[in-house]
């Protein structure tokens, strides 16, 4: 006799989406830092953008309020109309 | 209703669509069948005015075609007494002769066979709406185990256990578990964390059915939902970290009379239905519907046996104090639910302590450990009195407030003892910390008191927290709701 | 992109099959919390180019 059961799961496929184009040159272009506010993230963050800064990169810096949560709607916002590409750190 | 279908008129029932291509072969057919008052009627199930007989009747929103199971397009049935006794389906000149008992049935240059159409309820992205709206009530994809299948192995192998058994979510059980709630089964209760995935009733009476809860849990189980899929209670973060912590419950009211649950010896423990499968329904849903495993977006790097789900009730009966739930403004006749990010339960031991004083001294001292001996302010902790100890404190004319003041007056240190490196340990408070003295715990709400436990120990039970507040979860305590 | 060290490889798998999104990352070694800030400095100075190769086409 077969068993028949409702499906305790979400049922529900999440749809693909696709990076955005990659940049072509660092030199140029305005690259966002997001702290994501664990420890050490930042002294990681200050020496990616002292290079980044010598490879002719403009950065702006912008800070999670805490790791444990996804980034409020208003920063993701900014990050998204105000840079090219945003590296996001660091996450152990 | 006859036999839970609608009844239908007797004689002959047809039904039809539009867009299908024997249907409207056979026009000529159902007229005849019409015009000698043997059809009583033509359930259409597309365009209302297919076909323009008399006897058609809209059946767009597909109730009768669902409910008398239709598959086939067109289906004719026979009838007597308002049910069914017989059906064929398609088209064909001899057998819908033998089944009318007529010869000659439709024009003599009539096609005399042609298939059949599939049936529009059983098109699968109607199922859901069909099955709300006519059917059980339900809308939850079906899953058959075929009949070889071991149903707890199949449960197993689809990932849908925390590594214990489960109870099989049937329909039959679903719905008598769904009788639990005044809720609809498609209210939605909020987003289910890590997916963020749309939680509603249903689904949560599925998960609470596997856990092996009664239908009478069940508002518990979604009022702790509610309350774990709020912003500030964080369930992502809870579940996601690499500390121990899962959501730990504890319900205040009539309501744990009512279902029988816990709050005395082995409270922590196992043994009671209702304490083992409220908070286990819980994590299973921010398992399953969530999509929250075990190293996937779980990272905890020991975990707790808490995480199978940690609930028990505070003995309002025999405390010498108000409940907690009390303490917070609710009246002692309503029902709550306190939702805690909070590890295993850790013991303390305190076998000698006669006066107050000293067993507040103790017991903060046993506290101090909580996370990290060094690191205060920043973990709130759970602390359930046992009886023994409780007597202590109420027989000296001691309120919990005191009881809870005294303690962490006495968890106060010098916080050039807590900063990183004093003591030769690296871990401990920032530098910046340096040079005055704090508590424990913060004052406002760092230290929840519970009463519980056998009448006879001298112990208390601590259960740490994760990160307080804002940056980690902050403790909720809800009303449960029907 | 994102930078995470190397022993939440699996759980950025796990969260981007299931938001269907897989963005660009880069791994560094483990642990984090107990790194002074010269060797936080190495560390950042090690991972950079493999950082600015997942940004560029």
């Amino acid at each position: 006799m077969t068993t028949s059961v409702l499906d305790p799961t979400a049922e529900e496929e999440s749809e693909n989406r696709v990076r955005i184009k990659r940049l072509t040159s660092i030199n140029g272009a305005t690259i966002g830092l997001l702290d994501i506010s664990k420890p050490r993230g930042d002294i990681f963050l200050d020496t990616v953008q002292s290079l980044l800064e010598n490879a002719g990169a403009k950065v702006l810096r912008f800070t999670k309020p805490t790791f444990s949560k996804p980034a409020p709607v208003d920063l993701r916002h900014e990050i998204a109309t105000t840079c090219d590409a945003v590296i996001e750190a660091l996450a152990d | 209703m006859v036999n839970d279908r609608p009844r239908l008129p007797d004689g002959y029932v047809a039904f039809v669509k539009r867009d299908c291509p024997t249907c409207e072969l056979i026009v000529p057919v159902l007229k005849q069948l019409a015009d000698t008052n043997l059809l009583g009627a033509i359930y259409t199930q597309d365009d209302p005015s297919f076909p323009s007989l008399s006897v058609t009747k809209d059946d767009t929103s597909l109730k009768m075609s669902f409910l008398h199971e239709i598959e086939t397009v067109p289906t004719l049935l026979k009838t007597k007494d308002g049910s069914e006794t017989g059906r064929i389906v398609g088209w064909s000149k001899q057998e819908w002769g033998s089944f009318c008992d007529i010869e000659d049935l439709g024009p003599k240059d009539m096609r005399s066979y042609s298939p059949g159409c599939g049936s529009r309820n059983t098109d699968p992205d109607l199922q859901g709406e069909l099955r709300k709206n006519f059917g059980e009530g339900v809308s939850s994809r079906i899953i058959d185990f075929a009949s070889a299948e071991d149903e707890f192995e199949a449960m197993y192998d689809r990932g849908w256990s925390d590594g214990l058994p489960l109870i099989p979510p049937t329909i039959e059980r679903v719905l008598a578990m769904l009788e639990g709630t005044s809720r609809q089964p498609e209210e939605v209760v909020g987003l289910a964390p890590p997916n963020l995935v749309t939680l509603t009733v249903e689904k949560i009476a599925i998960n609470a059915v596997m856990a092996g809860c009664k239908p009478e849990y069940l508002p518990v189980v979604i009022t702790a939902l509610e309350t774990a899929c709020t912003d500030e209670f964080n369930m992502h973060g809870v579940l996601a970290t690499t500390m121990p912590v899962g959501p730990v419950l504890f319900i205040n009211g009539p309501i744990r009379k009512s279902l029988g649950m816990n709050s005395g010896m082995n409270l922590l423990g196992q043994g009671n239905r209702a304490n083992s499968t409220i908070g286990r329904a819980l994590q299973l849903t921010i398992r399953n519907v969530g999509g929250g495993r075990p190293a996937e977006i779980d990272r905890a790097t020991h975990g707790s046996p808490a995480k199978y789900g940690l609930c028990f009730a505070e003995d309002e009966e025999s405390s010498p104090w108000p409940s907690y739930s009390e303490d917070l403004g609710f009246s002692p006749s309503q029902n709550t639910v306190t939702l805690f990010p909070g590890e295993g339960p850790r013991l303390i031991c305190d076998q000698l302590s006669r006066s107050p004083d000293e067993l507040a001294r103790s017991l903060a001292s046993g506290l101090l450990g909580n996370a990290h001996p060094k690191l205060v302010m920043g973990f709130d902790c759970i602390l359930i009195i046992g009886p023994e100890h409780a007597s202590r404190f109420s027989e000296a004319g001691w309120s919990k407030d005191r009881v809870k003041e005294e303690i962490i007056n006495c968890t106060v240190r010098e916080t050039d003892e807590l900063i990183r490196g004093a003591g030769g340990i690296a871990e401990g408070l920032p530098e910046a910390f340096a040079g005055t003295s704090l508590p424990k715990f913060r004052p406002e709400g760092g230290l929840i008191i519970v009463y519980g436990g056998g009448e006879a120990g001298l112990f208390s039970t601590i259960i740490g927290g994760w990160l307080s507040g804002p940056k980690g979860s902050q403790y909720q305590t809800r009303e449960i709701t029907p | 992109m994102f930078v995470a060290t190397i022993h939440f490889i699996s759980a950025a798998e796990a969260q981007s099959d299931s938001l269907g999104f897989s963005p660009a990352s880069f791994f560094t070694d483990h642990p984090i919390q107990d790194r002074t800030d010269d060797e936080m400095r190495i560390i950042a100075e090690k991972a950079f180019d493999g950082i600015v190769q997942e940004l560029l086409e």
